[in-house]
């Protein structure tokens, strides 16, 4: 007698409906795609080769990048230091920790390029409106993980302190800092990581950064100048995800 | 002062329901006593130390500790909390902090507060904790990291901040209980000699009768809860004893571990 269908199955099922539905309501006739192999080719013959004219503009948009990811960084690491304290299961009542964990499940919520298009209404064009994006995007983040981090220390050393008369503060300094330290270290530069490459689309809503010129020369049909900024955006990741794999190794 | 400590009717649970963690403990312990807790596992041996040591919530009856009376629901000055001195199972250390930091971390309850919080520790602090490791045997340690050590040194760096907090009153939690007998005499001998050299009291528990022979002057037998005899070292006999470990005696397993 065979088995009546079991949990795999139906999870299977519903993941086979789910791409049916998207493709057929979505218009993904596989005929377009090859008719339109001439226009790829096309596309791809204009981008080539990149034009390294443009040398110039990327190094001032990736420094205007670089400049609104450390700042962003820097201001959500202020913003995440009381947050973190105030979401913290162990430092802070239940009353304060429940409702600041909900917040910052919020600002997570809402996509960075969102917060910077906003921002850019609030506060006009440039790299201040990126700035503060980023920061406020981060938050969300940072806060979270600084608050785990205090969470997930060691207890009895922090007793320890506490049975020797030290206070919360100097509990703080000296029993909880010293075990987290490593953990802020890494999740601060994993999120100056995700922080610049977010930023790097930035410029397509007018909230600086080097993609500011993504945008201009394509919307300019400067494919090849478009191509060198591309290759440029592509190298930068790879060098940040170099940079941070190192950083880690170190902190570990 | 006529006791160093004082317990009159101690009750507590874990938790509602529950079997009483301890069960109408009463204790006097005279200043500069040494005083050796027996009992198996669970009879509340940790309990009790925990509460002397002020970091029990929620037991009834009264509690005198040092000439202060100890409240089940209000948190003890950092200053008071500083005369009794704790030396955890577990060590429980900073790993990530040299030793010489572990040994000062026992100084925060006794120093200023916000000049500890910028790393400043006074001059008291400081000779304190050098006297503390040059007592203890690990001066030459103090610029390591705690996770850099052996377990018995990380066990010297626990005495050396016990002992830096400069306790009229030292309560240790099994300190010996991981340990072949040379080194378990080694270091019983360590904190009892040191807290007569300061006049301190001394309160350790312990499941080896042996050794609580050989380093307390008095010994005090807890099962289930309750203090079943006090006794002076040297009157401690075998039915005592069998009297205490009546259900791991039946146990051939645990047993061998009384007996060696």
């Amino acid at each position: 007698m065979r088995a009546a269908p079991g949990a795999s199955f139906w999870a299977g099922l519903a993941v086979v409906a789910a791409v049916l539905w998207a493709s057929v309501s979505s218009d993904m006739a596989p005929g377009r795609l090859l008719s339109s192999g001439g226009r790829i080719a096309d596309f791809l013959d204009r981008m080539l080769p990149p034009d390294l004219s443009v040398m110039p503009e990327i190094w001032k948009g990736t420094a205007e990048t670089l400049r609104i990811a450390i700042l962003g960084t820097a201001g959500a690491v202020i913003a995440s230091i009381p947050l973190g304290l105030m979401a913290s299961d162990t430092l802070a009542p239940g009353w304060l920790s429940r409702p600041v964990r909900f917040i910052l499940a919020l600002i997570r919520a809402i996509p960075l390029i969102l917060v910077a298009m906003l921002m850019v209404g609030a506060v006009g064009l440039g790299p201040l409106p990126g700035v503060i994006a980023v920061a406020f995007h981060a938050t969300g983040m940072l806060a979270k993980f600084y608050a785990e981090a205090i969470d997930g220390v060691a207890r009895p050393p922090v007793e320890a302190l506490e049975s020797a008369g030290a206070g919360t503060l100097l509990r703080l300094r000296y029993a909880i800092w010293p075990q987290m330290a490593p953990v802020v270290a890494r999740d601060t530069i994993f999120r100056f990581e995700l922080n610049l490459r977010e930023s790097l689309i930035l410029g397509i809503v007018g909230a600086g950064g080097i993609g500011f010129y993504i945008q201009t020369y394509v919307r300019s049909f400067q494919y090849d100048k478009a191509a060198t900024v591309t290759i440029a955006v592509a190298v930068m990741v790879v060098a940040i995800e170099g940079l941070n794999a190192f950083l880690r190794r170190r902190l570990s | 002062m006529t006791v160093a400590l004082r317990l009159s009717e101690i009750t507590h649970r874990h938790g509602a329901g529950d079997r009483a963690s301890l069960d109408g403990v009463s204790l006097e312990v005279a200043p500069g006593e040494t005083v050796a807790l027996l009992g198996s596992s669970g009879a509340g041996k940790t309990t009790l130390l925990a509460l002397i040591d002020g970091r029990l919530h929620g037991w009834r009856g009264t509690a005198n500790v040092l000439g202060r009376a100890l409240l089940p629901d209000r948190i003890q000055p950092g200053s008071e909390r500083a005369e009794v001195g704790f030396i955890f199972q577990e060590f429980a250390l900073v790993d990530r902090a040299t030793v010489r930091q572990n040994v000062l971390n026992g100084r925060l309850g006794r120093t200023n507060t916000l000049r500890a919080f910028f790393g400043q520790f006074s001059a008291a602090d400081m000779v304190a904790a050098e006297r503390a490791m040059a007592d203890t045997g690990i001066a030459d340690l103090a610029s390591r990291r705690a996770d850099s050590l052996s377990g018995g040194q990380r066990q010297r760096v626990a005495i050396a901040r016990c002992l830096a907090q400069e306790p009229r009153l030292i309560l240790a939690d099994e300190p010996v209980s991981n340990l072949d007998p040379t080194r378990a005499s080694d270091i019983l001998g360590l904190i009892t000699g040191a807290a007569q050299a300061r006049g301190a009291t001394v309160l350790f528990s312990s499941h080896q009768p042996d050794l609580a022979r050989r380093f307390a002057s008095r010994i005090l037998g807890m099962r289930n809860g309750c203090i079943k005899f006090d006794s002076p070292a040297d009157r401690l006999d075998a039915n005592m004893i069998e009297d205490l470990y009546r259900e791991e005696l039946a146990d051939p397993r645990t047993a061998l571990r009384l007996v060696v």
